[in-house]
């Protein structure tokens, strides 16, 4: 419904689904775009004159920037202009808002625990507990290491919350926000690259610490020149483990990313297929929307599949690195 | 989709729940769940123990009770031996109590008969004497027969 009440073309839709809320500096001398409204060309003049921009004369209305300054981003190329030191504001805050809600929720559990008569609450929550710290006593074996549980429950439950987003319809929360005008809103965090590979980053930083941490600097060293090949063989073992060290951040952030990406974008196709032909009252109109909403609803429940076991294997992965980290080296 | 500042805030975001996690809402919550095991396997333990004393309890209870039947056993035994000696003992007093009353009133008796025998004697003898004094007066002298007479009490009192 998004892209034709928008006026936007199915191939807009899917870029506009796509493009997060960015907030960052734009320079001084900077053109922003915004999309004009109306259906002639004197009544997009007339809406840009409105605005106080000049109209381009194709869609858009366009505006110089006369300072710097933080914008939102209106297009890509405010995104590329923006640079690094720009913020996904949409990311951010589903993504605290959820995490938030997850330790409230376990915070709470915590603090009001009973032994004699625990709620429905607290009971799914012990659950929980349970089976992470199973996972984790099964797996991480090496060392006593107390972070290792309660970081495992965090990325399995932060990781799965922001997953389940993506059941959330998706035109159900950026189509009113558009109206309220907010530009663009992806509302699955995991669908970002920068929470994933954040998440990513802060498991290999915490491997490193914990690598040095107990086989030493030297120790370490070791364990990444000397083996798989012994001594003689140094360069092409350092190229080896060094390529094996930074595969594990990449495939954990990569994986996540990739698996939610997909299953966001096939939603968006199959939205895009009902949301064409609704103004269509012909058969193939009536029959594509059926077909839509028959498959948006099988690949919904495929996807509670996806979504819980792409936050298991996220979980379970930063485990095993964890339990990589603690070994001792030991020379073959 | 190009990584920017995001990236950091995220970081800074994950190590923050991970270390609310790691402080405040893991050991509570793992040790509420450790005590609530423990206070399980307590109780199964306690159960078991108590469920033990129970049979215990009943067996010393059996064993009372049967000691407690025999001792009634014998109370009631001693009881009946004792009923049957005091009744013997009332039967022999009273035998003897009746073996007294008779002879003593055997004796009675006896003494009565003789008194009896001895005023009867006396009686008949005056009678006896008036008779024979009135018989005699009219025919001998009293001092006649005097002989006769007490040969004939001489008789008599054989």
């Amino acid at each position: 419904m998004a892209s034709e009440s928008s006026g936007r073309t199915f191939q807009e839709y899917l870029a506009h689904h796509l493009q997060n809320l960015v907030y960052g500096p734009l320079p001084e001398g900077h053109e922003r775009k915004f999309y004009a409204k109306g259906d002639s060309s004197t009544e997009k003049d007339t809406y840009c004159q409105d605005k106080g921009m000049d109209y381009d004369g194709s869609k858009y209305c366009k505006e110089t920037l006369t300072e710097d300054g933080w914008y939102l981003a209106n297009n890509k190329t405010d995104v590329e202009a923006m640079g690094f030191w720009a913020l996904n504001i949409d990311t951010l805050f589903f993504s605290i808002l959820l995490g938030s809600i997850f330790v409230f929720l376990f915070a709470r559990a915590a603090r009001n625990f009973s032994l004699e008569s625990p709620t429905k609450l607290q009971c799914f929550i012990e659950m929980m507990i349970d089976f992470i710290n199973g996972v984790v006593k099964g797996t991480f074996k090496a060392a006593k290491n107390t972070l290792i549980a309660p970081m495992a429950l965090t990325i399995f439950f932060w990781v799965l919350l922001m997953n389940v987003m993506d059941l959330v319809p998706v035109d159900l929360i950026p189509y009113p926000a558009e109206l309220l005008g907010v530009p663009y809103l992806k509302v699955v965090p995991t669908t970002d690259l920068n929470l994933t590979a954040a998440l990513a980053l802060s498991v290999f930083v915490l491997y490193l610490i914990f690598s040095i941490k107990s086989k030493g600097f030297i120790g370490f060293i070791k364990s990444i020149s000397l083996h798989p090949f012994g001594p003689w063989m140094l360069p092409a073992n350092l190229f080896i483990e060094i390529i094996d060290l930074i595969a594990k951040p990449l495939s954990l952030a990569l994986r996540l990313y990739g698996n939610l990406y997909a299953g966001e974008m096939i939603f968006l196709l199959i939205a895009g297929m009902v949301s064409i032909n609704l103004a269509e009252l012909t058969l193939t109109g009536i029959g594509l929307n059926l077909a839509g909403i028959m498959l948006s609803l099988i690949w919904a429940i495929f996807h509670i599949l996806i979504v819980v076991l792409q936050a298991f294997i996220f979980m379970m992965l930063t485990v095993v690195y964890m339990n990589m980290a603690h070994e001792k080296f030991e020379q073959h | 989709m190009n990584l920017n500042a995001t990236l950091l805030g995220q970081m800074i975001a994950f190590g923050l729940f991970v270390w609310f996690c790691w402080k405040f809402v893991w050991p509570p919550l793992l040790a509420a769940m450790e005590e609530r095991a423990e206070k399980i396997e307590q109780g199964l333990k306690d159960s078991e123990e108590s469920a033990k004393k129970i049979i215990k309890a009943q067996e010393e209870a059996d064993s009372m009770v049967k000691s407690a039947k025999s001792e009634a056993k014998k109370v009631l035994d001693n009881a009946k031996q004792q009923a049957d000696k005091i009744v013997d003992d009332a039967k022999n007093k009273a035998n003897e109590e009746k073996d007294r009353i008779v002879n003593s009133a055997q004796a009675e008796i006896d003494k009565e008969v003789v008194n009896a025998k001895k005023s009867l004697e006396k009686d008949f003898a005056v009678n006896v004497m008036a008779a024979v004094k009135k018989i005699v007066a009219k025919e001998v002298l009293s001092t006649d027969h005097d002989d006769t007479i007490k040969e004939s009490l001489n008789d008599f009192r054989k």
